[in-house]
């Protein structure tokens, strides 16, 4: 697509968002990055300009407003802080794309919060229901974005979500990215690929695979 | 948000509250800042989008680099390229702002939803594409067999807001005359 997009990241100043900011800013699209620290977040977009000098990229005041110009909402935001945002934006993102990247890990990471016929991806559809809610990024962690390759490898990247047109705007994204996209199915996959990323993470943990690790279908 | 959207859609087909309530969740709701792009030519056009508020204006870069204005849009128009819209082939026009703006946007998606779930959806969309032929049609004709002066008289008449908001090489362009002519008309008006 020529016509640049504009992705409004809610949480740019966390390890993920500013992961993601940082990885998209070199692709053709406008970002308006928020965050809680204004200090933190301006640094943030001074040091994505100097890394790529056209990249499109500002510092949003205000949640509204950043969504409102949005076409794309990536919600960089731990689980439990995703409710009371989705609330503020709501009215904004009708009819827009809204990529949840949460695991809703309790305390210990060794188990999810949401029950399991749900995942932290539906509970947001049912309070955006007339957004296009999308999961991606859950299965990839924040150092994997500036190394998308491992072992030789792209990482794969999963997408779930219920809107097909969304779910290529999205593809385009993880693949700017770095990483192989693969749409796995409908939203309700999203159980899955949150309980991928607890497993990856408590692995990580066990064999120590130092936060750079992901998943990689091989096939014929 | 949807103010005039929903002032002039009751306009032309009277909504109760539930078709608004209904018809809101189809629509999507966008900020665009001067000179940004909503549209660029090659890319499919899948939304209408209605100027709640701010101007807006789509044309067509020549081979030398000529910008040919087709349409401007002001609060309470749509625009659109209505052809990729409709056929879904590569836009021809691109689009852009020439005032922050706020608009009201139907993708093709909810477009086509909308069509088959509310009969007073179509009606307003058979009335605003007759709207949207009758003003191609007016447009033609004045282009194949008005003089330039009279051109510029019958869009001044019809459209005295646009004199005031919109840059006059645009408007120039959007006539098919040179900034020049159109400075040098004005002038001679004036004297008259």
């Amino acid at each position: 697509m020529k016509t640049k997009q504009t992705i409004a990241i809610i949480g740019a100043t966390g390890t993920m968002g500013s992961a993601i900011s940082t990885s998209l800013a070199k692709g053709n699209y406008r970002l308006l990055l928020k965050g809680t620290r204004q200090e933190e977040l301006n640094a943030l977009v001074a040091e994505i300009k100097n890394r790529h000098a056209a990249a499109d990229v500002e510092a949003a005041v205000c949640h509204t407003d950043a969504v409102w110009e949005a076409d794309i909402i990536i919600l960089a935001v731990p689980f439990a802080a995703e409710k009371e945002i989705a609330e503020k934006i709501k009215e904004v993102a009708n009819q827009k794309i809204v990529i949840s990247i949460a695991n809703p890990l309790n305390k210990t990471y060794n188990g999810l919060v949401t029950a399991p016929d749900t995942s932290a991806a539906e509970e947001l559809q049912k309070q955006l229901p007339n957004s296009k809610v999308v999961k991606a990024f859950n299965t990839t962690f924040a150092a994997d974005f500036s190394t998308p390759v491992i072992d030789g490898k792209p990482v794969d990247a999963f997408i779930a979500g219920n809107n097909e047109e969304a779910m290529q705007t999205v593809s385009e994204m993880v693949r700017t990215a770095g990483f192989n996209p693969i749409v796995a199915g409908d939203l309700s996959i999203s159980r899955t690929l949150e309980g991928m990323q607890l497993l990856l993470i408590q692995l990580g943990n066990k064999y120590n695979y130092n936060r750079l690790a992901g998943w990689k279908i091989l096939h014929n | 948000m949807y103010e005039l959207f929903f002032q002039k859609f009751n306009e032309k087909v009277p909504l109760t509250k539930e078709d608004e309530v209904l018809f809101k969740t189809y629509l999507t709701p966008k900020k665009i800042r001067k000179k940004q792009y909503l549209l660029q030519e090659g890319d499919p056009c899948n939304f209408t989008a209605f100027v709640e508020k701010g101007a807006l204006r789509s044309y067509t870069i020549d081979e030398k680099g000529v910008e040919r204005i087709f349409q401007f849009a002001l609060e309470g128009w749509t625009i659109s390229d209505l052809y990729s819209f409709l056929t879904g082939e590569p836009a021809t026009y691109q689009i852009d702002a020439l005032e922050d703006s706020e608009l009201v946007l139907i993708s093709k998606q909810a477009h086509e939803e909308l069509l088959k779930k509310a009969p007073k959806y179509e009606t307003y969309m058979r009335l605003q594409l007759s709207g949207a032929y009758i003003a191609m049609q007016r447009r033609l004709t004045s282009s194949i067999s008005l003089s330039l002066e009279e051109r510029y008289v019958a869009f001044s008449s019809l459209y005295p807001e646009m004199i005031q908001r919109i840059p006059q090489h645009m408007i120039a362009s959007y006539l098919g005359l040179t900034p020049e002519t159109l400075s040098r008309m004005r002038s001679k008006m004036t004297r008259k």
